[in-house]
């Protein structure tokens, strides 16, 4: 995993910055409850159970991808009917432009560790679109493979590719989403800081582009 | 994305509207009450439910009022049990003793005041109603539309439980308060919290299973279709007939493991009862936990076992037996516990007591039978449905209703600020202890003698004769044992109407946090500092007043109490 990058410093440095860890940002601790603005008893709250949490997020979905990983090949070893689905070279191509928003993402949190806001946006920008047009591949290479006449319900193999690419893109909207909540998001008011929530996405973001390279190679010696 | 907006806390202002106290709350406590109002809506449905599949084979002429409106199909009859099992097994054993006790105890018993993420705790209770709604109106649809629905809600449901869990476990590991280490923490705490890591893993693996099979039904795709995949098993494995094997491995994949995250909390709740009504500290507790983790290891890993039927590596169910039979030893270990706690101690029977040992009974009971089902050989000799149903309705079904009545007798004042009637929940609990053995017991009976391989075809026959009669029984005890509920429910509404206000704060002198503060619980759990622990959970040292050392109170604080 990246984001080897020490934390506390980035914190630091981000909340002297931006003024955010200075103010009285609402008692997170309040963490719903009923003490908003009430007590002051705690800032911010440790960030470390975002962490933990998308930690543990990542272990389920690499569950429900490894239920269906283990589907696929119990299925493939049974059949008489499975026919390979031959994989798009506009998926290779995808596969670059995904590697690429991992590495923009990692430029982006170069640059807010540095206290460096506008190139942190820069990067993260490209880093979303980079996703952006990862997905919209993906879905031209469905487009592709239909017009060859393989559809979702042609053979078990070209529904395994169909469900592996689609719940993937649907995880990777949900990572898109992520980038976009943290480059909009006012983090003078948040519960974390910037670099909190650049870090956590940057992990699920990494995540989703090491699950798309199994799955990937999954397809390619699997077939 | 977790992250969730300050600004939407909903109890602010005391007099917030209907829909932000109730529908939009994110409190850990009002979401943890509300799975609990869930659970309990869902087991007055379930056990009418049961009620009349019992009646319909005892009297299969009589026309029930509430079915006679649909046609009487063998398909609805099996979609009446569908709907028993579904609101059973998600709306109550998954989600009272997880969801509802461990929503509202656990910040309380670690000394946290909310959940990890609030925001993500409020939107899976509400992909609970939503699949709790789903799975009641796939009854009413045609079978084949109705199928769609139900597996479209079992998936809302696993999203629901997998974001549950995480919120659980990030909750456990980082909120904890000072001193809160982990060999302090509540076996309760330790159950919930197994119980997640569980859930977690099992859920994805159920989410994929419907989202396979829903592609399969509604997008024609290929991934459980039987007819090739089928042909190609060894067919003298493959019954004829049978589902396909594939979706039937996930699914049990999920579905055993699924009764152990049913189990887990319960066995947290009656460890952590029956130390604190016999005021001793739980008998090697550490050993216990590990019991939990093993609980939990083994029941990940023993899917195989409902599968000896179909095609498998020959050498498959072995492996699978010796897993199963493998969880008798955490199960020894928890039994050890109990007993050993129990022995020698001055016991307090409360109606809560009483429902704990009663968890404990039929536990035992209802394990026996499973070292039957555990063995391969066995199981295919001498299984037939009524042992199975009464095998896992004593373990699964009743065992765990008793420990969430357990819990809610217990908890109760901390809930509501009021304790239940003491003479009626116990009028209740015999009532119910004697009616559910008389239900499962003899269903074992009819079980075992239907395959019995020892009788002459004559004497098979002359039996299966008496068979009737035993059914009536089991009917008769089933509707005496719904008819005793009507005892708890008046018990429930007299005392929330009645109000009476308590005596102290910690009616039962336990020593966890959550009863270091008022009851009910107030608003902001532990306001305005979070308590710092000092010890153990189960600490009932002699001649302190009243003999038990809470978790919060500082050492010389403590001597200062001691005689």
């Amino acid at each position: 995993m990246p984001g080897t990058t020490s934390t506390p410093d980035i914190e630091l440095i981000i909340e002297k910055k931006g003024g955010g860890g200075g103010g009285t940002p609402p008692p997170a601790g309040g963490d719903g409850g009923g003490d908003d603005g009430k007590r002051g008893r705690k800032g911010r709250p440790s960030p470390k159970r975002y962490y933990t949490g998308i930690a543990l997020g990542i272990v389920s979905i690499l569950m429900f991808f490894m239920a269906l990983a283990s589907a696929f090949l119990v299925r493939k070893g049974a059949s008489t009917d499975w026919v390979s689905v031959h994989i798009p070279t506009l998926l290779w191509i995808n596969t670059v432009v995904l590697m690429a928003s991992s590495g923009t993402v990692e430029l982006a949190r170069k640059s807010l560790a540095k206290a460096d806001l506008p190139g942190f946006k820069k990067y993260w920008s490209m880093s979303t679109g980079l996703g952006v047009l990862f997905l919209i591949g993906q879905l031209v290479a469905w487009k592709q493979l239909a017009g060859q006449g393989i559809y979702l319900a042609s053979n078990p193999a070209s529904s395994f590719f169909y469900i592996f690419t689609g719940a993937h893109a649907v995880h990777l909207i949900g990572g898109v989403g992520a980038l976009l909540y943290v480059s909009l998001r006012n983090f003078d008011r948040a519960k974390v800081t910037r670099a909190v929530a650049a870090e956590v996405t940057s992990y699920y973001w990494h995540f989703m582009d090491a699950l798309w390279l199994f799955l990937l190679a999954l397809l390619y010696l699997g077939k | 994305m977790v992250t969730n907006d300050d600004g939407a806390n909903a109890n602010s202002t005391a007099h917030a509207g209907f829909v932000s106290r109730y529908l939009f709350n994110t409190h850990h406590k009002t979401i943890g009450l509300q799975y609990l109002w869930l659970a309990l809506l869902s087991v007055f449905v379930g056990m009418i439910l049961s009620a009349l599949l019992r009646i319909h084979s005892s009297w299969p002429d009589t026309a029930i009022p509430f079915l006679a409106s649909f046609e009487s199909t063998p398909e609805r009859y099996a979609a009446v049990r569908l709907l028993h099992g579904s609101l059973m097994v998600f709306f109550v054993l998954t989600a009272a003793p997880q969801l509802g006790f461990g929503n509202f105890l656990l910040p309380l018993q670690i000394g946290a005041e909310e959940m990890a993420f609030p925001a993500l705790n409020l939107i899976s209770f509400w992909m609970t109603v939503a699949s709790l709604i789903g799975m009641t109106a796939s009854f009413f649809f045609p079978l084949q539309s109705g199928i769609d629905v139900w597996l479209l809600s079992a998936a809302i449901f696993s999203v629901a439980a997998l974001l549950s869990a995480v919120n659980f476990t990030v909750t456990t590991i980082e909120l904890r308060a000072t001193g809160m280490t982990l060999p302090r923490m509540p076996v309760t705490v330790w159950a919930w919290f197994l119980n997640a890591i569980l859930s977690m893993l099992i859920f994805s693996v159920l989410l994929a299973g419907c989202s396979a099979v829903l592609s399969d039904r509604l997008l024609g795709s290929n991934f459980f279709s039987a007819a090739s995949f089928l042909a190609q098993q060894p067919q003298n494995l493959v019954r004829q007939g049978s589902l396909p094997v594939l979706w039937q491995r996930l699914f049990w994949y999920f579905a055993q493991a699924e009764v152990y995250v049913a189990m887990l909390p319960c066995f947290g709740i009656v460890t952590h009862l029956i130390a604190t009504f016999s005021r001793k500290p739980v008998w090697k507790e550490r050993l216990v936990v590990l019991a939990l983790c093993g609980v939990g290891l083994v029941g990940f890993c023993v899917w195989g076992y409902h599968m000896f039927a179909t095609g498998m590596n020959p050498y498959a169910p072995l492996v699978f037996a010796v897993l199963a039979s493998s969880l008798g030893v955490p199960a020894m270990i928890l039994m050890a516990s109990w007993f050993v706690t129990l022995w020698n101690a001055r016991i307090e029977l409360s109606a809560s007591m009483l429902f704990a040992i009663g968890f404990v009974s039929l536990f035992i009971a209802g394990g026996l039978s499973g070292l039957f089902l555990a063995r391969h050989d066995l199981a295919r000799a001498a299984v037939s449905e009524d042992f199975v149903v009464g095998h896992f309705h004593l373990v699964m079904g009743v065992a765990a209703t008793f420990a969430i009545l357990a819990a809610l007798f217990f908890w109760f004042p901390k809930l509501f600020g009021c304790r239940l009637s003491e003479p009626l929940g116990k009028a209740h609990f015999w009532m119910t202890f004697a009616g559910v053995y008389c239900i499962f017991m003899p269903m074992h009976w009819m079980g075992l003698l239907a395959q019995s391989q020892i009788l002459s075809p004559s004497q098979r026959t002359l039996l299966a004769a008496s068979g009737g009669s035993f059914r009536t029984i089991v009917t008769l005890a089933t509707l005496w044992t719904v008819a005793a509920q009507l005892l708890f429910v008046f018990n429930f509404a007299s005392t929330l109407l009645r109000r009476r206000e308590l005596e102290e704060d910690n009616p039962w002198h336990a020593s966890t946090l959550e009863w270091s503060i008022a009851s009910p619980a107030p608003q902001v759990n532990f306001g305005d500092a979070l308590p710092t622990v000092y010890r153990g959970a189960y600490e009932f040292p002699a001649g302190f007043s009243n003999d038990f050392a809470p978790q919060h109170l500082a050492p010389e604080l403590l001597s200062q109490k001691a005689r």
